[in-house]
């Protein structure tokens, strides 16, 4: 009987004392930012206990706390689930939060609100805690929509522009189509299973598990922004950088592959999910590879980058490996936070320039960022015993010996030659050369609240894959023994991809050109996808609405079809048949004449 | 017959004529048409009632129903003339310009 739970438990519950005392006076000071990162700094070393425990004696435990309520045969309460995926997340986000929370008090420290920004991201921190250890679907629900709703308040902090408002509203809309599939599933689940407890709906038999399954797929769609409801995570960069960092890059937006993880017993046995899951990740990863190609913005680059890791995630999952995608999740949090921190530092040191077309040369003045960058860079692509290559690289692996579809399995290699293509696009165009910026913004790096938090993730980004994969537990045995041109695959594609784009940018350095390629063209407008689904259906199903209901019952059944065409009718007719000439009176005066006339004749004829 | 059916038949020949001379205005002639009208009405009401036809007593109330929706029809044709021409002389009516 150790402190397992205790701990675990304590930890979380750290999280809310901040919000409780939001009433009080010390939200109304300026300390308060300092408050609650501490209070996350610590939540993050109780949580680390646990973490050990797990480690060394591989124990878990569902903490069962509070009967709710019954519904007839349904029983809900509070339940959570510690296990080998909560345990070994839960220090990460913290600790990347933690990170985050630090930067963001140098970001948004010339902002009135910062206290309310603070509450927001704690808020957003506890609901996705929420969504991690929960043993039912309902708790997850709740975590679920929870972060989805504190996305849409921070995405449109910056309230005043339209372009925030309209973001944020098409992260909810997207979001929500999501949740189709997510109440699919539970209504499936509740109606055949009679649970919504995790244990249950593992234990019992079902022949056909298709139809929650491909609901929690489109929930997966919906929250990791894989293709067909993926445009809400480039626009969500409209607001402010540890938004995007927190949110868009470590925590929410793997909610999606952290469902499809948890349910991977139910995927184990069926074949074509995870072909379903395979293909749609493939192309995720692969399109938006090629949209952030050729994207100006600094943080939309980023932003694709995102969306392609979560697609090779996926892919992950289809091929049937949830503990790498787990791990693929865990390592990318590092990295990808410190890329959003970098650029924000960047954007704030030039005075919010956030297109890099107009920054150049920054390695002389900002020696750390670029440093931090291209580790995070070289992370990212999976650059050998950095980070990312204890689980990129392990993806590609299982994906090559693998007996799968050809087609998705090409398909993401070519992705991952495609990340070393931009992250060297980012880096080529931010970093080296000559400056492109005004040269009046002062470019520093003096505050250590930016310096300590980027230097904790930079470890992080070096060792951390070293760490966590040799401390977890073993589960899939991963592939040992391959061919060498197999095994060089991954690296040779990111070799391949740097080399070209370097080349790439320095021919073409000083080159203009007139006209843009219709293939720059669909990179550039993300694949004409927001174009045209933003525009065409709502317009096509607003008219014919207006069709049916105005012209069509109004116009032509009230109106036309009786009244108007038989009016219109006896007109024409009578002006072609008539040949009268309207002498009324003497027709009458005839018709008298001729009535008496046979009256009286009729009456004297015998 | 009785003096009651020749009153009436001679109230319905004075409407008739009056339906079919008149001067210039063709409300005169829907007003003699409302006469005849009036004038079948009574006589039917009066033979039902004196033979004890139970069985035809809604003839008169049909009539009455079919008296009312033709003096509809005349009403708004006269209505059309009157807008077109701003009277009802029947002198207008030579134009077929309705």
């Amino acid at each position: 009987m150790n402190l397992f739970a205790s701990f675990m438990l304590t930890s979380m519950f750290m999280l809310l004392l901040p919000i409780i005392m939001s009433n009080t006076q010390l939200y109304k000071n300026n300390l308060y930012p300092h408050y609650v990162k501490t209070t996350i700094s610590y939540a993050f070393a109780i949580s680390m206990i646990p973490a050990m425990m797990f480690v060394s004696s591989g124990q878990e435990t569902i903490v069962s706390n509070w009967h709710w309520l019954s519904i007839q045969t349904l029983k809900l309460s509070l339940s959570f689930k510690l296990d080998y995926f909560s345990i070994i997340f839960i220090p990460v986000a913290l600790f990347v939060t933690w990170s985050i929370m630090e930067f963001s008090m140098w970001y948004m420290h010339t902002d009135p609100h910062i206290n309310r920004f603070f509450k927001y991201l704690l808020m957003f921190l506890i609901t996705m805690m929420i969504l991690v250890t929960a043993n039912n679907l309902f708790q997850l629900f709740i975590g679920w929509e929870g972060v989805g709703i504190m996305s849409f308040l921070l995405i449109g902090w910056w309230y005043g522009r339209a372009d925030a408002n309209t973001a944020a509203l098409q992260a909810i809309l997207y979001n929500r189509i999501g949740d189709v599939g997510f109440i699919t599933a539970m209504a499936w689940f509740l109606a055949n299973m009679n649970a919504w407890d995790f244990q249950q709906i593992f234990i019992t038999q079902h022949k056909n598990l298709n139809i929650p399954l491909l609901g929690l797929l489109l929930a997966a769609t919906g929250k990791s922004a894989q293709f067909g409801l993926h445009p809400w995570l480039p626009s969500a960069m409209e607001g402010p950088t540890p938004v995007s960092a927190l949110l868009h890059s470590s925590t929410m937006v793997v909610a999606g592959v952290f469902l499809l993880i948890r349910f991977h017993p139910l995927m184990e046995q069926n074949k074509t999910m995870q072909t379903l899951t395979l293909c749609l990740g493939a192309i995720t990863t692969l399109f938006t590879a090629i949209c952030a190609l050729t994207q100006n913005d600094i943080k939309k680059i980023v932003a694709f980058s995102t969306s392609s890791q979560l697609g090779l995630m996926i892919v992950t999952i289809g091929i049937n490996q949830p503990y790498l995608a787990f791990l693929h999740i865990c390592t990318h949090a590092f990295f990808k936070a410190m890329l959003f921190m970098c650029s924000g530092s960047i954007i704030h040191s030039l005075n919010d320039e956030q297109d890099i077309r107009k920054m150049g040369g920054l390695y002389k003045p900002m020696p750390f960022t670029t440093s931090s960058l291209i580790i995070g860079s070289l992370a990212l692509t999976g650059m050998p015993f950095l980070t990312g290559f204890y689980s990129k690289d392990l993806i590609i692996e299982t994906a090559n010996t693998s007996y799968t579809n050809a087609w998705a399995l090409s398909v993401t290699l070519i992705a991952t030659s495609l990340t070393a293509a931009y992250s060297t696009r980012i880096m080529f165009f931010a970093l080296l050369g000559q400056p492109r910026f005004n040269s009046l913004s002062p470019i520093n790096e003096n505050n250590p609240h930016l310096i300590n938090s980027i230097k904790r993730l930079l470890v992080g980004s070096i060792f951390a894959g070293y760490l966590i994969s040799h401390n977890i537990p073993p589960t899939t045995i991963p592939q040992m023994t391959m061919p060498h041109y197999l095994k060089l695959t991954a690296l040779a594609m990111t070799i391949t991809g740097f080399i070209l784009a370097l080349e790439l940018n320095l021919a073409a350095k000083n080159l203009k050109f007139k006209y843009p390629s219709n293939l720059f063209k669909f990179s550039n407008l993300l694949g004409y996808f927001p174009t045209v689904m933003h525009r065409l259906p709502s317009t096509m199903s607003l008219t014919m609405s207006q069709k049916s209901a105005s012209m069509l019952l109004d116009m032509i059944w009230l109106e036309s079809v009786l009244p108007k065409s038989i009016s219109h009718f006896q007109m024409k007719m009578s002006t072609i048949v008539s040949n009268q000439k309207g002498l009324v009176k003497l027709y009458f005066l005839s018709f008298m004449i001729t009535l008496t006339l046979s009256l009286l004749l009729l009456s004297f004829h015998e | 017959m009785s003096m009651v059916y020749v009153n009436m038949f001679l109230a319905f020949i004075m409407s008739l004529m009056g339906l079919l001379m008149y001067r210039s205005h063709l409300m005169s002639s829907l007003l003699c048409l409302e006469g005849m009208m009036l004038s079948l009405f009574i006589m039917m009401t009066v033979t039902i009632l004196n033979n004890h036809f139970t069985l035809a007593s809604m003839t008169p109330i049909i009539l009455l129903v079919f008296a009312a929706c033709e003096a509809a029809l005349g009403l708004s044709l006269l209505v059309m003339v009157s807008n077109t021409y701003g009277t009802d002389y029947v002198q207008n009516l030579n134009l077929l310009q309705c």
